[in-house]
């Protein structure tokens, strides 16, 4: 899922300064999850803006709000929307720019987007995959080095992790130490074996 | 005319190389004395490409100085300053200029540095660079262009020497395998460990230089152990730096003896003392490789 947090309040009240009849758009994928943009959220969004003196023109819950088929669409799903000068989504990067495809009303995003990663027992675990676009993750036992280790070393770890932990924060574990225990785990430290040479095109 | 360090890599000699630190400004006058003092001691010296991810001078620039001054050098790079264009480009650069060793490594991270908001590069990483330099020597660029190889090029690596870190060993595997020609380790204290470790590579045929760091202080061997990664400072000589009445003098004979007895284990040792290389040619004359 695409990990995204709430910007603080003060910050989106800045961002409508001088906008007003705003209708809110949550998600109802990763941001519902992630409890920044699910239903529980945009009415609370609702109540602060109408507190702070906006006028909020409806709100909807499109299932993605990175996937939407046209803006005749989503106003049969919720008519205020036709009223709106102004829409404020609830969802990750992905989210805002679908929207701002499908009309030329001012969209503002009410989430920072900060990786792609996912959730587990409830617990949130970001950049887990950095999105190379040529997926080897099984290599790794499914610790992607591209997207957790900030080197993004792929050939073996760095001399710089000092008791298993990583060279940049000795609170983390260093990738590699993770990658080599699970791999262990499962019988296949083979894989780590191949290099990985660097690619380039030759056209 | 001096052997060139390739060729005493391919000899019996029990080599030398020691670190230059490039200068923090534009006067190099500190970094040529430093390597003045080690003239007719080292066989190489090594110039370190902004070192823990401190920002200074060039070491193309420092490398071309030293070797103006007949110093044979060894050029470091690392991967977190430069993209694949940018590496390339240096090493051309390096080999104009007449370097002809090249010492590479991934780098610390910019985080750690006097730039921490420096955006970190690591394009590729030591393994790759090391494929991309033999393609190199072999004629072609990374993207297969003709670029008239690289004659006479040296090319080298480094690693911890820690036998006890099986991915610290796999990648060494993957950075010979893919052409490292000399390995320089990070600083032995536990040769007892040492021998372990080249047993590990025996099967390799690749030349070992030992890293030294002579201690100069009680506070200094204790703070290597547990916070500079793949070093162990062995508590006998914590304890026989606490009983001295001269630790600095104790810190370098102690060295000496770590050179002596690496001396039956590998090919050389790499001298990098923390600060300038005023009491290297004490060192060496006390381990008896070289009269200072
Ligand atoms: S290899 Fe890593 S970064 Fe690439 S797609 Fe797979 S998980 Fe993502
Ligand atoms: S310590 Fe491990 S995770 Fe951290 S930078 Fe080095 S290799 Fe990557």
């Amino acid at each position: 899922m695409i990990i995204s947090s709430a910007k603080p309040f003060e910050e989106i009240l800045e961002l409508l300064e001088g906008e007003d009849d705003i209708f809110i758009m949550g998600c109802n994928a990763c941001a519902a999850k992630l409890h920044v943009g699910g239903e529980p959220e945009v009415i609370n969004m609702k109540q602060r803006l109408e507190r702070a003196g906006k006028h909020v023109a409806g709100w909807m819950i499109p299932s993605a709000a990175c996937s939407v088929a046209s803006f005749d669409a989503l106003v049969e799903k919720n008519p205020a929307l036709k009223e709106a000068k102004v829409i404020l989504v609830m969802a990750c990067g992905s989210g805002v720019s679908t929207v701002s495809r499908v009309t030329d009303l001012p969209v503002y995003p009410s989430n920072n987007t900060d990786s792609l990663g996912g959730r587990l027992h409830g617990e949130v675990l970001p950049e887990l995959c950095a999105m190379c676009g040529n997926c080897t993750v099984y290599y790794f036992g499914g610790i992607c080095p591209r997207g957790q280790c900030p080197k993004q070393l792929i050939n073996g770890p760095c001399g710089g992790s000092v008791d298993g932990k990583c060279e940049t924060d000795a609170a983390k574990d260093c990738v590699w130490e993770r990658i080599y225990l699970r791999l262990e785990r499962m019988g296949r430290l083979d894989l780590l074996e191949k290099i990985w040479e660097c690619e380039e095109s030759t056209g | 005319m001096p052997r060139a360090f390739k060729d005493k890599l391919l000899s019996d000699d029990f080599l030398v190389t020691a670190e230059i630190t490039p200068p923090k400004g534009t006067d190099l006058s500190g970094a040529l004395e430093d390597a003045e003092i080690l003239r007719g001691l080292a066989d190489a010296l090594n110039v370190t490409d902004n070192q823990r991810a401190v920002m200074r001078m060039s070491p193309l620039a420092v490398s071309r100085a030293l070797l103006d001054r007949g110093h044979d050098v060894i050029m470091q790079l690392t991967c977190r300053d430069r993209n694949r264009l940018a590496l390339q480009s240096d090493v051309l650069a390096a080999y104009s200029l007449g370097v002809r060793n090249i010492c590479v490594m991934s780098g610390d991270h910019t985080t750690k540095g006097d730039h921490p908001r420096a955006k970190p590069v690591f394009d590729i990483d030591s393994v790759q660079l090391l494929g991309a330099l033999r393609k190199m020597k072999e004629g072609f660029d990374l993207s297969g262009n003709n670029i008239g190889g690289l004659p006479g090029m040296t090319v080298g690596a480094v690693s911890n020497a820690d036998p006890s870190k099986p991915l610290q060993m796999l990648k060494l595997r993957k950075k010979i395998r893919m052409g490292a020609e000399f390995v320089q380790t990070q600083a032995v204290y536990d040769t007892g460990r040492f021998e372990v470790f080249m047993e590990q590579i025996s099967d390799l045929d690749v030349p070992v230089i030992a890293g030294v760091i002579p201690l100069r202080s009680v506070k200094m061997a204790r703070f290597m152990n547990g916070n500079i990664p793949g070093i162990n400072v062995p508590q006998e000589m914590i304890e026989c730096m606490e009983n001295a009445d001269d630790p600095g003098r104790e810190g370098l004979s102690i060295c000496a003896q770590t050179i002596r007895d690496l001396r039956g284990l590998c090919r050389g040792v790499h001298v990098m003392p923390i600060g300038k290389h005023s009491r290297t040619p004490e060192l060496l004359e006390m381990a008896g490789i070289r009269k200072g």
